[in-house]
């Protein structure tokens, strides 16, 4: 009786399992379908879910020399904003978990805060402030603010990190003679490097979806960035959707790849500092 | 770092805080100064106009509309988001074949950039070739395609929809963290004292992720409130205003039609509804901190 429930009960929960794997899954599976239909195909009517001749011709075609500007300059932003938002969010951070007076922390909490800010109620001082700056178009000008945006989400997951990295090193490390800066770039910065990956990717992640700041700064092909190019493709292209969905697959896969390789350390650093609170 | 290095912590801080304040909290003050000007594509010259475009604003049916759907958006969003993140989580939870594959494969979702997801969810919503569709047909619930996104009346209900696909993953990572983190004895012990699985939830999980579940219910509404992705991409707005939000509302005055004054004062208030937010946000953080410690 007892086993028969508990049986029950497990076919219950992989059912569950298997209606949330579907949900999630789903629009995916047709996002990669469409995109594998030859042309005609997505107008039949009702629509298959399966493709029926697959073919990679949309990847072909989606991969115009457009795209490919677009895609160069997604990477140089997206890499730029990393590399100089994890390198400052590792100054800050550690600034901010060793060093305590009170002004300190009150300029901590200005920037923690201001994570929560509304890009769109302050898009238009910003885009008047580049545009007087000669940056509108500029790879600068959405590096500026992608490192902007990020460096408070930076900061907060990595002091989370930093907080609990015991001090004892730092003090052997100064009775040993080495001074400050010594010590954080060989003790502190290698030791937060689960932390590094985890912003790192946090950061990757946002940035190379951004699309308010990118639609705003850049009006030339030559700068846009994959987001903004997309929502071109919405217009020109109509209702070519293979294309559209097979360029949506190109867009998503560095990501998606990045996420799933490190993804373990990308979940711990994440979840610890949102739990931590 | 010991007192003595004083200027070496400033200058740790110096560029995150030069950043900030110059990117941030300065256009913040400009949004302000921006709405007692008036522009437009005829005069780009800014006009001092004082509070002409609150006036104008205020009150108007338009401006009545962003509020209302501002609101339904994010309550909403939020509230969907949260819970089927929570019940995600706690399936998850359980000892089950392939449950390390399905926590790696849940975040996926929100991996996916925003626009894609959002152009995505335009074609599925799609009335003659859309997945949704073509789904309800051939099961015989519907007999012709419904124009998800071009009906005023459920317009907003499908970016919700939209929205909540894309923003559960995330939740549900938060809670199941916080689950974990759950002391196994606590549960045991309800066990033993023969709680079966609801009281189990109700008296002992819940209680134990008040705090987390507090924090991530503010947090999920001042992002929900800033989201402009989905909805511009979904529906532009539209149709006749039925799915502008603030943020869309003040990308469409502002850069579509060069009313940047107009747009400001939209940019002021949703400014004062997050700041009414981040308040409670601190409210319930130091609350819960100050219970920690006690």
């Amino acid at each position: 009786m007892k086993a028969r429930r508990r049986r029950a009960r497990r076919v219950t929960l992989m059912l569950l399992n298997l209606i949330l794997g579907l949900i999630i899954l789903l629009p995916f599976f047709w996002m990669v379908s469409v995109s594998l239909k030859p042309a005609v195909e997505p107008f039949a009517i009702p629509a298959r879910l399966w493709p029926e001749n697959p073919t990679l011709e949309n990847y072909v075609t989606a991969f115009r020399p457009e795209f490919r500007v677009y895609f160069l300059n997604s990477i140089i932003v997206s890499v730029s904003t990393v590399v100089i938002t994890v390198t400052l969010a590792l100054l800050a951070a550690y600034a901010f978990t060793r060093a305590q007076f009170r002004v300190l922390s009150v300029i901590m909490t200005l920037v923690i805060v201001a994570q929560m800010f509304p890009a769109s109620a302050i898009i238009i001082p910003i885009y008047k402030m580049v545009k007087s700056a000669n940056l509108l178009n500029t790879y600068v000008s959405l590096v500026l603010a992608y490192v902007t945006v990020t460096l408070p989400v930076a900061i907060w997951m990595l002091r989370g990190f930093m907080a609990s990295l015991p001090l004892t090193l730092e003090e052997a490390a100064a009775i040993d003679g080495a001074g400050p800066l010594r010590t954080f770039f060989e003790i502190i910065v290698p030791l937060c490097r689960p932390g590094i990956v985890a912003t790192a990717v946090f950061v990757l992640i946002v940035t190379w979806q951004e699309f308010l700041f990118a639609l705003s700064f850049t009006s030339t092909k030559d700068m846009r960035t994959l987001p903004v190019g997309v929502n071109d493709f919405i217009g020109q292209y109509g209702i070519r959707y293979g294309e559209l969905m097979a360029s949506s697959v190109l867009i998503s896969l560095p990501v998606i790849l990045i996420f799933f390789l490190l993804q373990r350390q990308f979940v711990a650093g994440l979840t610890a500092g949102a739990v931590k609170g | 770092m010991t007192y003595r290095d004083r200027w070496l912590t400033w200058l740790f801080v110096a560029p995150a805080l030069l950043l900030v304040s110059v990117l941030m909290y300065y256009p913040m003050l400009g949004t302000v100064v921006e709405s007692f000007y008036s522009t437009s594509f005829i005069n780009p010259t800014p006009k001092f106009v004082g509070l002409t475009a609150y006036e104008k604003i205020v009150g108007s049916a338009e401006f009545t509309r962003v509020v209302w759907n501002s609101f339904i958006w994010t309550f909403f969003v939020v509230v969907l988001q949260n819970v089927l993140g929570f019940a995600a989580a706690l399936l998850l939870n359980q000892h089950l074949p392939g449950q390390g594959l399905m926590r790696a494969l849940v975040l996926l979702p929100w991996v996916l950039p925003g626009v894609v997801a959002a152009v995505l969810w335009r074609f599925m919503y799609d009335p003659q070739l859309g997945l949704i569709n073509s789904v309800l047909m051939s099961l015989g619930l519907i007999d012709h395609g419904i124009a998800w996104l071009a009906e005023p009346t459920i317009a907003m209900g499908s970016a919700i929809i939209a929205a909540v696909w894309k923003g559960f993953p995330f939740s549900c990572v938060v809670y199941l963290a916080a689950l974990q983190a759950i002391d196994r004895e606590q549960i045991e012990a309800a066990i033993v004292d023969g709680a079966g699985p609801v009281r189990r939830l109700l008296d002992v999980i819940l209680p134990g992720m008040r705090e987390v579940i507090v924090i991530n219910f503010l947090l999920t509404t001042i992002l929900t409130f800033n989201y402009f992705d989905m909805i511009w991409v979904l529906t532009r707005g539209g149709p006749q205003n039925a799915t502008h939000i603030f943020p869309t509302k003040i990308y469409e005055l502002g850069f579509g039609q060069f009313r940047f004054g107009e747009a400001a004062v939209y940019g002021v208030f949703s400014i004062l509804a997050l700041a009414l937010m981040i308040t409670l946000y601190f409210g319930v953080q130091s609350n819960g901190s100050r219970r920690k410690s006690s």
